[in-house]
Parts: structure tokens; sequence; C-alpha cells
């Protein structure tokens, strides 16, 4: 997979067309498709900066009637709650990409690479947890909590919430693992590895675009979840779900709408951080992204 | 690579081992047995002594930014100030932290995270049923004596006790735009014919939210003649010839209202989107003083005004309590009775704050602060005093309102 | 050193096998218990299929479980249809532009309670779209423009699921569609096949699995899930997961069991679910790759 020149890599572009890359139609192709994209998904994001701002504003007006920076002020007067709980918000969920990883790093090797009677049942039955509504098991949950006495705290958060999105990780893994060769861990264990050695230093670099994959859901799916949280953190670990639901319940949509854009601003900075680290280790090494 | 040996069995046997040992020891342990001490016994002096430099968590509904901020700005403010107490405000509704405190009394657990709350009606009566209350704690409060007990003795018709104290309270209203609606009904009877005049303009919000059961309740006594005959005891019998006649009037207006009757906007938040938005030409809530604060937060033109129906406003106090399992029982006590005291009302008074009305008996209150509360600024969309309290309906008891609120769903929705 | 390999199997399934039983399976076996009544101060004659009982007896039971299912599978099917073919339009991109198709995964970062916020405020009859739509000359009022909240259908509930999970559905094809070695395409290209049948032979069986996976989480999710319905859920039919909610936190402590046994089934009916649908899918080609 080494670089390749210049029109065979333009012929290597992946897509279904038949005609060769480059010229209007390409161009005309990529602008419809990132003129529907953004319509879908950005301009929602407008709306709400425009109505973070809105005082009064009625049908059938696309714009306010007038603008106030009434929520702009509350957020700032609010600055110390909202920080602190992005910042535990960030901290479970990270916690929680960390404790899926552990848990579930062992089990897609076993899963990708072996074969075992009830292989399939197992499959299927670790898969369940992201199914099923989140109810079903987790006022049960709570009860064995309160009683060991983790309810209320972090670790039952991330304990509870790792439980919840692990088949993400176990999924991405599995997949990561079929798509590499056992032969770079045979030949590391032949070499004198051991299997921990070779599980780091072999088989996990191998593996980051779906740990990558893997993360990215667990950590977003941990972010931005409320009930769970509300219920086995019992409020006494902060959250910016917690925080924030109050609100979009509410009528104070301008406010709710400026919050909501707050909420955006971690995700997408750790977003941008990991795919321009990525890619910029994809473009040192080589790969095709 | 095949295996002959099940490893996936023996896996899952041990596993399956480990969880149901697991299993048998939450269903079989309990919690150590911690007495909570009793801090109303003691000398309020000492309470505040133990309270200096400790946090309270308070758990209170979070959906109104205004109260928040006041929550947050003065009153952890002069908490801390006063008393060295840090305040920890933690949205939660109330449904959800009554359930909270079932889970955790069924457990044994004797040190939860919440020490105060803010309750009343029918989750205060939840709460008293099922024990999750600290005790009987307002008399103890030194501020409380500015208070006149009767007025604040139950809570939707249930006897307080002394077990949650109160610290505010609030009247159900109308509002509208007199821009556009130069003239607004003051009875039922004046509502059914406005609807008829404009279709389409006017609906409430779906039992059992808040502000629509509060609604239906007040449609029940103008159509039933009034709360008196439900101050006892509930009684199918008692309730059901005036209910019958609720259903007809609400059937009767029901092909006028938005959407024609056949959906209506699942809770307040709704509401308020359609009458910010101009689909509905009249709004309800259950805070006199809601419509002038949000002109001066410019979310309401400036031409906003509330109405009421004649002799028929519903009016309640709202309170706060202690839980049976609080971690700091002294620093709740202080707080609640901060809450009571004459700067906190008059400080949440203010439209500007939050605009709640005082549960202070103004006779009871030193002469410059009663002349205080007289000379407060309401608000333009604010009506008078006298005119709130002269109006004012008593809330009937909570069986009562869980009727109401189960049956509309069979009448008013099939 | 662990030798037997019976033994190495065991060792690397632990790491989850335990919190799965520990959390996951205690969890549903409190339930299903508590759906018997079992763990609760019951009053005299209540058997232990009162609960199960009474919810069948609620005329309103039918009626939410058609509704959820109805959701379930509308939402589900247009993610996917959706998100494949987003996925195929942003795959298809050049690299030039491919880094700013990433705004799909917007929606992916924002809580399910956010976006029954959003899709309020842009498709309420009163929103901004009825707005454009009427600068556009083709309403006169908020009532013309359909409602999509306040039927009994669910749209809003369909829209807010299908705005939150065609990403998901974009994501988990594309990442299928980038290890598609491209040669597979220019072959066929070579040899005259035209965009349909590329997609059908070449490409559809490679996302299948994906694809078939995508579809169970999402249906099962907007089946069951209770964020978003608890926004912009319409009076009447409502969804089971709300009328799971309201049982347990707004009805007395002897409601809960009925709560316990509508979860139950859930459970039930979505493990069902997933072992018929896997099944389906091997009987229609057996050599493919079922999950």
């Amino acid at each position: 997979m080494g670089k390749t020149s210049g029109a065979a890599r333009d012929a290597a572009e992946p897509g279904l067309r038949s005609s060769p890359r480059g010229g209007i139609n390409a161009a005309a192709r990529d602008g419809t498709t990132l003129i529907l994209l953004f319509i879908l998904f950005v301009l929602p994001l407008v709306v709400l900066l425009v109505s973070s701002l809105a005082s009064v504003w009625t049908f059938p007006r696309l714009l306010p009637e007038s603008l106030s920076g009434r929520t702009y002020m509350y957020a700032v007067s609010q600055g110390r709650e909202i920080f602190a709980s992005l910042l535990s918000s960030a901290g479970y969920s990270l916690l929680t990409v960390a404790a899926v990883f552990f848990m579930t790093l062992l089990p897609a090797r076993a899963l990708a690479r072996w074969d075992f009677p009830g292989k399939h049942l197992l499959d299927a039955l670790l898969l369940v947890p992201v199914l099923l509504p989140a109810m079903t098991f987790s006022m049960g949950i709570h009860v064995i909590f309160i009683r060991t006495g983790v309810s209320d705290t972090l670790a039952g958060i991330v304990l509870v919430l790792s439980i919840y999105s692990y088949p993400y990780m176990l999924r991405a893994l599995i997949s990561a693992y079929m798509r590499i060769s056992e032969q770079y861990s045979v030949t590391a264990r032949n070499l004198g590895g051991g299997f921990f050695y070779t599980l780091l230093h072999v088989e996990v670099p191998m593996l980051l675009p779906g740990i990558a994959a893997g993360a990215s859901v667990v950590f977003l799916v941990a972010f931005g979840e409320y009930f769970l949280v509300f219920l086995i953190g019992g409020g006494a670990v902060d959250s910016y779900t917690g925080y924030l639901f109050p609100f979009l319940q509410g009528s104070d949509h301008q406010t709710a709408s400026l919050l909501t854009l707050i909420f955006l601003f971690v995700p997408l900075l750790l977003f941008f951080l990991m795919e321009w680290t990525t890619s910029s280790i994809y473009r040192k090494r080589g790969l095709e992204a | 690579m095949n295996r002959k040996h099940s490893g996936t069995g023996k896996t899952l046997l041990l596993a399956g081992a480990a969880g149901i040992l697991f299993l048998l020891m939450t269903l079989t342990g309990c919690s150590g047995e911690q007495e909570q001490m009793n801090w109303i016994d003691k000398e309020f002096d000492e309470i505040e002594e133990a309270a200096a430099g400790s946090t309270v968590n308070f758990y209170m509904w979070g959906g109104d930014a205004r109260i928040n901020a006041w929550i947050d700005s003065f009153v952890a403010g002069e908490l801390e100030e006063r008393y060295g107490i840090r305040l920890e405000r933690v949205p939660m509704d109330a449904s959800v932290f009554i359930n909270k405190l079932l889970n955790e009394k069924s457990a044994g657990k004797q040190e939860g995270v919440i020490d105060l709350v803010w309750i009343n009606g029918e989750n205060f009566k939840t709460a008293r049923e099922n024990g999750l209350l600290y005790g009987s704690f307002s008399g103890k409060l030194p501020n409380f004596a500015f208070v006149d007990p009767d007025a604040v003795s139950t809570d939707f018709g249930y006897p307080v006790d002394g077990w949650e104290s109160p610290y505010g309270k609030t009247q159900f209203v109308f509002e509208y735009d007199s821009a556009k609606v130069p003239d607004p009904p003051s009875s039922f009877e004046e509502l059914s014919e406005w609807v008829r005049d404009n279709p389409g303009k006017f609906t409430y919000p779906q039992p059992p939210d808040f502000t629509g059961s509060a609604f239906i309740r007040q449609a029940f006594y103008a159509v039933s003649g009034g709360p008196d005959q439900y101050m006892e005891d509930f009684s199918e019998e008692r309730v059901q010839p005036g209910a019958e006649k609720l259903w007809d009037y609400l059937r009767s207006i029901k092909p006028y209202l938005w959407q024609a009757g056949e959906t209506y906007p699942q809770n307040k938040a709704r509401l308020d989107f359609l009458f910010e938005r101009g689909e509905v030409l009249i709004n309800m809530d259950y805070n006199p003083t809601a419509a002038s604060g949000k002109i001066l937060d410019n979310r309401y033109p400036d031409t906003v005004r509330t109405f009421i129906m004649e002799g028929n406003s519903l009016a309640n106090q709202h309170y706060v309590s202690i839980p049976f399992n609080a971690p700091n029982v002294p620093a709740a006590l202080v707080t609640a009775d901060f809450l009571l005291s004459p700067e906190a009302q008059y400080s949440k008074n203010q439209p500007a704050t939050w605009g709640d009305m005082t549960v202070l008996d103004l006779t009871r209150l030193p002469a410059e602060w009663a002349r205080k509360f007289e000379d407060l600024e309401l608000g333009a969309a604010t009506l008078p005093f006298e005119i709130l309290s002269r109006n004012s309906v008593p809330e009937i008891s909570a069986e009562y309102v869980e009727y109401l609120e189960k049956r509309w769903q069979e009448e008013l929705l099939q | 050193m662990i030798r037997t390999r019976t033994g190495s199997l065991i060792l690397h399934l632990m790491p989850i096998l335990i919190p799965f039983a520990a959390l996951f399976m205690t969890g549903i076996i409190i339930t299903v218990l508590q759906s018997f009544g079992i763990g609760f101060a019951l009053p005299e004659g209540t058997g232990f299929l009162s609960a199960y009982r009474e919810v069948f007896q609620s005329p309103f039971f039918l009626a939410s479980v058609r509704h959820s299912l109805w959701i379930g599978l509308v939402s589900a099917s247009v993610s996917v249809m959706t998100g494949m073919f987003l996925a195929l339009l942003i795959w298809n991109t050049t690299s030039r532009v491919k880094k700013y198709s990433v705004v799909y995964k917007i929606p992916l970062i924002l809580p399910h309670i956010t976006v029954a916020f959003i899709v309020i405020i842009i498709f309420s009859q009163s929103g901004l779209l009825a707005s454009l739509a009427y600068q556009a000359g083709l309403l006169s009022e908020p009532a013309d423009f359909p409602n999509l909240f306040y039927n009994k259908t669910g749209t809003g509930i369909i829209l807010s699921y299908i705005w939150k999970e065609v990403p998901f559905a974009t994501l988990m094809v594309l990442s299928v569609l980038q290890k598609l070695d491209i040669r597979y395409i220019q072959t066929g290209t070579m040899l005259g096949a035209g965009f349909f049948r590329k997609f059908r032979h070449l490409i559809l069986p490679h996302i299948a699995p994906a694809v078939h996976t995508t579809f169970i989480i999402l249906f099962l999710y907007s089946f069951g899930a209770f964020d978003i319905p608890f926004l912009v859920g319409e009076s009447s039919p409502r969804m089971l997961s709300i009328t799971v909610f309201n049982l347990y936190f707004r009805a007395q402590l002897s409601s809960r069991p009925q709560a316990m046994a509508i979860l139950t089934m859930m459970f039930l009916f979505s493990m069902i679910f997933i072992t018929l649908y896997t099944r389906a899918v091997t009987a229609v080609n057996p050599k493919a790759r079922r999950i």
C-alpha cells in the first residue's frame, strides 16, 4: 500500500462513478452533496443560534422581531455551574470509554478469531444491552447499587454507562480484529513476545481506527445520557445533561437553545482533535483514510 | 479452531454463579443501622453552629432560569455570608426525587444525598404516606413566627403538621396580549362564548400536567358551585355529579379549541410555545407575576396582561421539606428558616427576580417591612394583590385531583 | 501461564461476562421479579400475574404497543435507507471536499433530548419551516401547515428519531464502505455495469451486515426509548416507555409491578425479534455474516 502516482491515485478514488474524477460533473456532485449535508445538519444549529438571541419571535417571521442578550448574560452568570457540569460529564464519559475498552478488548479478540460452541448465541447476547430500553435493567441495577453503596457515586455512573454502551466498542473491536491478520501476532509470539506485549504493541496499534470509532460512540452515548446518569447518580454527580434537561422541558426556548449550543462544544472540540490526529497519523504512515 | 469442550458453557456457568451470588447479596443485605440524630429538639443556635461551614444539597425543579438564578445568586450568597453554608442546587423533578427516596427507603439507605426539597401537593402526600420525610420541623424555625399557621395548615387538603415549611404562594391567572385580545372573558361561561368567537385560538395543557390540571379544577369549581363542598374527604358520590357537569362543559367547548380539541399540548411549556408564536391567544400560568417577568425578559411584548375568572382563581403554597435520610439536617433547617426571612421573601417577590408572592403575614411583620411589601411594584401585567386575594379559591385534596386527571383522560381523549 | 484453549477462552471472555452477569442480568432478573410483585408489600389477594392482568386490561395498552411498533418500524427503515444513501453520497465525494462532509455527525453529538427540542422549533405549525412556507406564499396561517406533532401517527417522534439516527446509519455504512476494495467497482465499470448493477451486486452485499445490525439497533431503540417521546410525544396513543415512566414515577407504589411487567414484555419481545430477524437474514443468504 505505498504511495501511488498521480493518475493512478485519481483513478483510485472510491465511488460508484463510471467517469473518472475531475471536471464539472464531480464538482457539481460534490457541491450538491455538501449543500444537502449542510442544510440537513448545520442549518438547525443556525436556527438554535438565532433562537438564543431572540426575544419576541412570532410566526411567520423568519427572523425574530427583536434581539436580546438575556440568555448570554444568564450563561455568564451561571458560568461556574455550567463549566463544572461540562467537566464532570466529560470526566465520567472518558472514564466510561476506558472502562469499556478494558471490558471488551479480550472478548473481542476471542469472538473475532476463534470459533466455539455457542459463539453466535453469545455474540447476540452481548449485543442486547444496547438494544433494550435502558429502563429495563436500570431500575434493577439501581436497587443493587443502593444496597452496595455504589449509587450516587461516580463509580456507579461509570459502571452503568459501561454496561449500557460497551456493545459499540465490542462491535468496533471485533470488526477491527477481523480485518487484521493473525499472522502479525503469531510472528510476534514466535519471536518471543509475551501475550500482553503482543497485545499492546502489535495488535492494539493496528486496532486504532476501530478503537477510535468505538471510543467516539461510547463517549457520545455517555456524554449525552440523561436518564441513567440521573437515576444512578442521584444528582450527587454533576452532569451537563442534568443541568440542561429542565430547560428543554420548560418554555424558555431561548436559554435552552444557548445551553444546547454550549453542549455541542466539548464533543465538537474532541472530535476535531481526533479527526485531525487520526488523519495526520494516517498521512504520516501513508495509509488511506 | 474448533473446540471439543464447551468453553463457553463453563464460562457462562461461572459468570452466572457470580451474578446470582451478587443478586442474593443485594436482596438479603441491609445497609448499616444508623439512627438519624434528632435535631428538632435542639436549640436553634446549636443548629446554626452545626451548620456552619457545611454544604446543603437543595433538590428542586430546575426548569425556570429565573428561579435558578435567584437561588444561585441571592440565596446562596446570603447563606454563605450569614451562616457560612454552601448551597448546592440540584435540578430534579419532584416526582423523580420522590421516586429516589422511595427506592432508598425500601433499600434501607440511611444516609442519602438530599438535604432539602421543594415539594407540595400530591408529592407531599406520597412522601408522608411512605415515611420519606424527616419530621415536623417548621415550628422550630424562628422566622416561622411571621407566618399565619392557619393559612398554611393544609397542603391540597392534607394536613401539614409542620412536616414542610412554606416559602411561597402563588395563584392561577390567564395571560393574553391586550393588543390582540381587547375583551378577555372573566368567567367560564364567557370563555365558552369566547372560543366560539375565536375558534382554534385557545387550549389548555393536557392533564396530568400541573397547569392543565389546575385549569380543569377551576372549571370544575365553576360548573359545580365551588370548592367548599369538596373540603371533606374524598368520595366518589360526592365528586361525581360535579364531574359529569365538568365533562359536559369541556366537551361543549372542545370543537372550538385548538386542533378542534382532538389533541392538547403535552405540557405547559408547549402551550407557552403556542402562545409566544401566536398560535393561541390565551395562555395560563399558576404564577401571577410570570407575565410581568417575561415582559422584563423580552419574551413577551409589553402589551401582555393577565386576567382571572371572577371568584375562581386557584391559590396554593409551595414548601420545602427535609428527607428522612438527609445527611445535613442542621444546614437544611437553617436554609428553610432563611427562606422565611423577610429579606428573602422580599427579594423573591420582585418581578425582576422571581415574582413569587410571600407567605408572610403582613400583620405579624415589623411595620417597616409590612410597608415595603405593600409598596412593592409587581409589574404592569400583574393584577393587584387585593383583586387576587379577593378572588382566590383554595385547593382540594389530592385524591380529587387524581380522580379528575384520570377521568379527564377517559372522558375527553377517546 | 494458561495452556488450555478453554482456559484461555474463559479468561478472554471474563472481562465482559462478569459485569454482564452481575449488572445487566441481575438488573433484568430484578425487573422480572418485581413484575411478579416480589419485593413489594402488596395487598392481600394479588397473585403473581396480577400486574400482567391489569396491564392487558388497560384500554390503552394495545394502542401503545401498536404505536411503539409503528414508530420503531418507520423510524428505523427511513433512517437506514437515508443513511445508506448519504453514506454513498459521501463516499462518492472527492477527497478535497470529504473533510467537510463530517458535518453529518452533528446529530450524533447532540443528546436525544435536544433533538426533540430542535425538531419542535423547526417543524411546528408555527415553526420555522411554516414561516418559510408562508414567505414562499404556500400557506396563509399556521393551521395550513401539516400538523406533525399532534396527530395520532407520531410523526413528530419519527422526525426526531430520523434526524438523530440517520447519521448513525451513515456512520455504520461508511465505515464498512471505506474498506471496500475499489478495484471491484472498477472491474464492474470496465465490464459495463451500470450504477444500479454495481450497487446491488457489489456494494449491497458488502454493507449488508452493517445495515442489518443498524436496523435492529435503530428499530429496538425507537421502539423502546424514552427521551424523545417524553419531550415530543402527543396525547394518545402513548409510547410504551412513557406508559412505563408514568406507572413508575407518577403513580402509586402499587403500580410499579405493572411498569415492570411492561418492561419484561418489552425485553422478551426484543429478544424474540433479534432471533427471528437474524434467522431470516441467514435464510435469505446463508453465506452472509449475520451480524
